[in-house]
C-alpha cells in the first residue's frame, strides 16, 4: 500500500510537472477571435438569458431577461424590428391608425396557429388583455398599457357612477374631455361606447371613495343616492369586431403605442390552457405558444430547450432549428463558457469592466453600441439641503461626466433626461430646440454649450447663494457649512455601483470641497428606501425604457406619484408633456417633448450620469442578431452561417451592412402593411 | 430533533419578516391595486401571529406552499428537483476528499519527520489556505482553456464534474489529511499497537486491522458537519461553474425574500445537519471499543 501511495505521489507530482511545462508553451491559437471560434454542429444557439426566468407567462414577470425568452415563445399584434426595436407586423400583417392615435384596428393574418395547431382568433387578443388587465391577474407590466381606454379603472377595481339611466361624467367634474378622431372600422355596441363622453371612475374600496368625496363636495352630492357599477373586463377599450379584426381604443392620444403593443404584457397567452390549467398552465407538459419556437424541455437553473415550431405562421423563414437559453449570472463564468465555445452568444452588460480593454479588440465580436438605458443620481427634492434648486445645480456643475464615462470605459456622459444617441430623431429635435431657446434667452453659442457642463465656479457661486459658502483649503477646497452628517449616495450593493459612487464622491470631495457619505444597501432594502423617498441626498437611479420614445423616460417625473424618486412634481410639466402626446405630426412633438425636457433639465430634479452600452459578445458565425437599443432579439431572423467568408467583419457597422436574408425578410413582413 | 427544527424555521420566518423590503418590489413601482390584490392573496395585512400560525401549521404538515418568486413551482418541488445536484457533487467531493486526505494523511503519519511527511502536509497547509474562488478560476484556467480537456462551466456528464468536485473537496481533503496525521500519530505510538507489534503481526494487518480503526475516529466526527456543509454550502462553486445546485438557490430566495422557499431550505438543512451528526454519534460506537452506549 505504501509503495502504491508513493507511485501515486509520483504521478501526481509529474502531472503537475507536466502541466506547468504545458502552459507555459501553449499560445492563443488564433488571436483574430475571442477563443475557440467554430460554429455548433447543429442549428441550435446556445444563448445565456441571465437569472432563472421566474415564469413563463409573459403577463406576470417584468424583467428584460425573461422578455427576451417571450420573444421566442409567444407573439402579439406586432414585433420588435432586429436593428431599431420599431413594430414590425406579427400576427397583424395589416393595421389602420385614426388620425389622432387614439384608435387602432388590427387586421391578423389567416395562417396563424397556437402550437397545438388552434388557430388564433381577434378572440385571443381580447382574453389576453382582458386576462392582463383583470385585477385578479397579478401583472407587474398592466400599467404600461393604462392608455387603452378603461383598463386602469378595470384594474384597480374602480366603479362607474350611474345616475338614473345615465353615467357621470368625467368632463362634468373638472376633465378635459380628449376629442376624439373620425371612427375607424364599423360602428358597434362596444364602440359607440368608447367613442361616448368618459364615465368618472371612482374608487372601488370604499373608505378610499369616502375620503375622495369628503375632499369633494360638488362630486359627494352628485354621488349621493346613485348606483356604483363596478368596471368589468368587457368596458376595456379593446374589441373583436370579427374573427380577424381587433380593434383597440385609447383614453387619449398615444402616438408611441403602437410600439408598446410589442411588450411581453401585449403578446398572446393561450385561453384554452390558462382556463383549463390555471396556475400550472406554464409547465413544459401543459404550455401552449404560439411564437417561432415552443417549450421542449425546461430544466430550471440549466436550460431552457426550446425547438422550432412547425405550426408557426413565419416556420418557413425562421433559421435555427432550436434555441437553449442557459440562466447564468456569473459574468466570469459566462465569458469562459463564450472563450471556451460553448456558448454562442449572451444578453447585454456582461463583459466585466476589467476586461473591457482586451475584449475590446476583437472588433468581430464585441458590441458597444448605445443603449435605452441610463443611470441617474436622484436627489431628494423634499428634504434640506436638496429642496434648494441651487444646491441641486450646484452638484450637477460639480460633477466632471466625461471623467466619469472614461473611467467606467463603457457608457456615454448624459447631459440630458432621455438618452443621447437611441433615439436619433429626437436627438435632432433636441438640437433644433436648444438652438431656438439660446436664441430666445439670448445666451452666446458658446456661453450656451457649457449649459449642465462641469464648472467648478458656478457650483462654488450656487453653493455660495444657497448658504454654504465653498473656501481654499490648502491645494483643495473646504465648504464647513454644509450638512454631510445628514445626507448620503445610497446604492445598492453591487461592485460597479459601488466604483461609481467612490468616484463621484471624490469628484466631489476635490471639486467642492463636500465628503458626501457612501451608504450601500442590500436591493430589497433599497428600493423601499428609495421609492420611499426616506433617503437624503443622493440616491443611485437605473432605467430601462419600455418602448422607443423619449417619453419612456420622461415619463417618469410625471404626475404627483411618479417613478422618480426625487419627490418632484410640477403640474407645468405633466402639461407639457400632454400637450406633446397630442401634437399628431411627430416632429412636432418630438420638439414640444425637447421642450419640456429642458424645462425639467433646469428644475434639476437629478443628475444625470451616463447612457447604458450593450456590451456583449457574438460569435461572428451568428447572423441576423443585432444589438438594438433593449437587447430585444427576434430570434426568427438569427441564423448560423457556415461559411467564414460570410462571417462578421467589423460589428461596429452591423447596422448599415446589409445581409440579403434578413432584409428580404424584412421587406416581405413590413410590405404586408402596406397592401 | 423535530423541535428544535421548528425553533431553527421561527427564528428564520422572524429575521426574514425583520429584513426590509418585500418579495414583490422591483423598479417599477405597483399599481396601488395590485399591491393590494398581492397582500390580500398571502394574507400580509393579517396580523403577525395570525400569519406565524398559518406559517407553522403549513410548516408542521411538511408542506411549505409555492414559491413566491418562481409562480407555480412547489417549495418541496424545488428542493427535491435540485437536492440531487448538490448532492451529487458534494457526495464525490468528500469521496474525493477522504481518499486523497486518508492517504495522504496516513502515509505521512507513517514518514513522520521525513520528506515525505512534509511535502504532503505543506501541500495541504496550501490546500487550507486556497479559497475555493481563487482555486476555481485557477483550475478552469489550466484545465479548459491551456488543456482543452474538460469544459469550463455547467452540468453535463462526469467531465463536467471533475473541477467542481476538486474545487470543493481541495479544502477537505487538506483538513482530512491533517486529521488523519495527527490520529494515526497517536494511534500508532499507543500501547495496544506495540502489543498487536509484539505479537509478530506485520506492518499491513496492524495499519488496516488495528491503527486504521482507531486513527480515523477525528475523520469521522468531522465527516457529519463536512457532508452536511458539502450538501447545502456549494453557492461558491455552484455559481462558479453554473450548477443548479441547492445552495445558489437558497442565496437568491434569501436575496429575493422568497419566505416559503428560505424556510423550506432552511427546516430541510437543520434536519439533514442534525441527522447527520446523529449517524456519526452512532457510528463512533462501532468504531471506537472505548465508547459504547447504553
Amino acid at each position: 500500500m505504501i509503495k502504491a501511495l508513493l507511485r501515486g505521489y509520483r504521478i501526481a507530482l509529474t502531472a503537475l510537472i507536466a502541466v506547468g511545462l504545458l502552459s507555459s508553451c501553449s499560445t492563443s491559437a488564433d488571436s483574430r477571435y475571442f477563443g475557440k471560434t467554430e460554429p455548433p454542429a447543429e442549428n441550435i444557439l446556445r444563448y445565456i438569458s441571465g437569472p432563472e426566468p421566474e415564469i413563463l407567462d409573459p403577463q406576470i414577470s417584468d424583467g428584460q431577461p425573461e422578455a427576451r425568452i417571450y420573444m421566442a415563445l409567444f407573439e402579439g399584434l406586432v414585433e420588435y424590428g432586429p436593428k431599431d426595436q420599431q413594430p414590425i407586423p406579427a400576427l397583424a400583417k395589416r393595421w389602420e391608425i385614426s388620425s389622432k392615435v387614439d384608435e387602432f384596428v388590427f387586421h391578423l393574418r389567416d395562417d396563424a396557429k397556437w402550437s397545438d395547431g388552434k388557430p388564433i382568433t381577434a378572440r385571443d387578443f381580447v382574453y389576453s388583455y382582458r386576462r392582463g388587465f383583470d385585477p385578479k391577474t397579478i401583472s407587474r407590466t398592466a400599467q404600461l398599457g393604462f392608455f387603452v381606454k378603461y383598463s386602469e379603472a378595470f384594474k384597480s377595481g374602480g366603479v362607474f357612477v350611474k345616475k338614473g339611466d345615465s353615467y357621470l361624467l368625467e368632463k362634468d367634474f373638472g376633465a378635459t374631455e380628449h376629442e376624439r378622431a373620425p371612427q375607424l372600422g364599423p360602428e358597434t355596441e362596444h364602440n359607440k361606447f368608447m367613442r361616448s363622453a368618459s364615465r368618472l371612475v371612482l374608487d372601488g374600496d370604499e373608505k378610499k371613495r369616502a375620503k375622495a368625496l369628503a375632499a369633494d363636495p360638488k362630486l359627494a352630492e352628485a354621488v349621493n343616492g346613485a348606483e356604483l357599477v363596478p368596471v368589468k373586463a368587457e368596458d376595456i377599450g379593446v374589441e373583436a369586431i370579427d374573427d380577424r379584426s381587433v380593434r383597440i381604443t385609447l383614453r387619449q392620444s398615444a402616438p408611441f403605442f403602437l410600439g408598446l403593443l410589442a411588450h411581453q404584457f401585449f403578446r398572446l397567452v393561450p385561453e384554452h390552457v390558462v382556463e383549463k390549467h390555471g396556475k400550472n398552465w406554464t409547465r413544459p407538459q401543459n404550455i401552449v405558444t404560439n411564437g417561432a419556437f415552443k417549450v421542449k424541455e425546461h430544466r430550471p437553473y440549466d436550460a431552457l430547450i426550446l425547438e422550432k415550431d412547425p405550426n408557426y405562421w413565419d416556420a418557413a423563414n425562421v433559421g435555427l432549428d432550436g434555441i437553449h437559453f442557459y440562466p447564468i449570472e456569473e459574468l466570469s463564468t459566462i465569458m469562459n463558457l463564450y472563450k471556451a465555445g460553448s456558448i454562442d452568444a449572451m444578453l447585454n452588460h456582461v463583459v466585466p469592466s476589467s476586461w473591457i480593454g482586451e475584449i475590446r479588440q476583437y472588433k468581430d465580436e464585441y458590441l458597444d453600441f448605445p443603449e435605452i438605458a441610463l443611470a441617474y443620481y436622484s436627489m431628494n427634492t423634499q428634504k434640506a439641503p436638496f429642496n434648494d434648486i441651487k444646491v441641486r445645480k450646484a452638484f450637477i456643475a460639480g460633477l466632471d461626466r466625461e471623467a466619469l464615462s472614461s473611467f467606467r470605459k463603457i457608457t456615454q456622459p448624459l447631459y440630458a433626461i432621455s438618452p443621447t444617441g437611441t433615439f436619433p430623431d429626437y436627438d435632432k429635435a433636441r438640437d433644433r430646440v436648444s438652438e431656438e431657446l439660446r436664441k430666445e434667452q439670448g445666451v452666446a453659442p458658446e456661453e450656451w454649450a457649457k449649459k449642465g457642463r462641469f464648472d467648478r465656479e458656478l457650483a462654488h457661486k450656487l453653493l455660495g447663494e444657497a448658504g454654504f459658502p465653498v473656501v481654499k483649503k490648502g491645494d483643495g477646497w473646504e465648504c464647513p457649512t454644509f450638512p454631510t452628517d445628514t445626507i448620503s449616495i445610497t446604492y445598492n450593493t453591487n461592485e460597479n455601483n459601488r466604483a461609481v459612487a467612490e468616484f463621484i464622491q471624490a469628484q466631489w470631495k476635490q471639486n467642492l470641497g463636500i465628503t458626501v457619505p457612501l451608504k450601500t444597501m442590500e436591493f430589497k432594502a433599497f428600493l423601499p428606501y428609495m421609492k420611499g423617498l426616506e433617503y437624503s441626498g443622493f440616491s443611485q437611479f437605473l432605467w430601462s425604457g419600455d418602448y422607443m420614445d423619449p417619453y419612456s423616460f420622461l415619463s417618469l417625473m410625471y404626475g404627483p406619484s411618479n417613478e422618480g424618486a426625487t419627490g418632484y412634481y410640477d403640474p407645468k410639466f405633466d402639461k407639457m408633456l400632454d400637450e406633446a402626446n397630442s401634437e399628431l405630426d411627430p416632429i412636432k412633438r418630438y420638439d414640444t417633448l425637447a421642450r419640456a425636457e429642458f424645462y425639467l433639465l433646469d428644475q434639476a430634479p437629478v443628475v444625470p450620469l451616463t447612457v447604458n452600452a450593450t456590451n456583449w459578445l457574438k460569435k461572428p458565425y451568428l447572423k441576423g442578431m443585432y444589438p438594438n437599443p433593449g437587447t430585444l432579439i427576434p430570434w426568427k431572423f438569427v441564423y448560423i452561417e457556415r461559411d467564414p467568408a460570410k462571417w462578421d467583419r467589423d460589428v461596429s457597422n452591423i447596422m448599415t451592412t446589409p445581409d440579403a436574408r434578413v432584409d428580404k425578410h424584412l421587406a416581405d413582413l413590413v410590405s404586408s402593411n402596406s397592401k | 430533533m423535530i423541535p428544535m427544527a421548528l425553533l431553527v424555521v421561527s427564528l428564520t420566518w422572524g429575521l426574514i419578516r425583520i429584513a426590509p423590503g418585500n418579495f414583490y418590489s422591483t423598479e417599477r413601482k405597483l399599481p396601488a391595486a395590485v399591491e393590494a390584490t398581492i397582500r390580500a392573496k398571502y394574507g400580509l395585512d393579517d396580523p403577525w401571529y395570525k400569519q406565524y400560525a398559518t406559517m407553522m401549521s403549513n410548516v408542521v404538515r411538511g408542506d411549505f406552499g409555492d414559491s413566491l418568486k418562481y409562480q407555480g413551482q412547489t417549495v418541496n418541488e424545488i428542493i427535491w428537483r435540485h437536492l440531487p445536484y448538490s448532492a451529487t457533487i458534494g457526495i464525490l467531493a468528500y469521496l474525493f476528499a477522504l481518499i486523497v486526505g486518508l492517504g495522504a494523511g496516513t502515509y505521512a503519519a507513517l514518514k513522520q519527520n521525513s520528506i515525505l511527511d512534509f511535502g504532503p502536509m505543506s501541500l495541504a497547509m496550501f490546500g487550507l489556505s486556497i479559497p475555493n474562488f481563487v482555486l476555481a478560476p485557477v483550475l478552469v484556467m489550466i484545465f479548459a482553456f491551456w488543456l482543452y480537456a474538460l469544459p469550463p462551466a455547467r452540468w453535463g456528464g462526469f467531465s463536467s464534474l471533475i473541477l467542481p468536485v476538486i474545487t470543493l473537496g481541495a479544502i477537505y481533503a487538506a483538513y482530512i489529511a491533517r486529521l488523519t496525521r495527527a490520529g494515526m500519530l497517536e494511534v500508532l505510538r499507543s500501547d495496544f499497537i506495540r502489543t498487536a507489534r509484539a505479537k509478530g503481526l506485520n506492518d499491513r494487518t496492524v495499519l488496516l486491522r488495528h491503527a486504521f480503526r482507531g486513527g480515523i475516529l477525528p475523520v469521522i466526527s468531522f465527516t457529519g458537519p463536512a457532508l452536511a456543509a458539502l450538501l447545502a454550502g456549494t453557492v461558491v462553486v455552484e455559481k462558479v461553474y453554473a450548477l443548479p445546485g441547492l445552495g445558489d438557490i437558497f442565496i437568491k430566495a434569501v436575496l429575493n425574500r422568497d419566505e416559503p422557499l428560505v424556510l423550506g431550505i432552511v427546516a430541510f438543512l437543520s434536519i439533514l445537519i442534525m441527522a447527520f451528526n446523529l449517524i456519526v454519534d452512532i457510528s463512533y460506537g462501532f468504531l471506537d471499543p472505548r465508547i459504547r452506549y447504553e
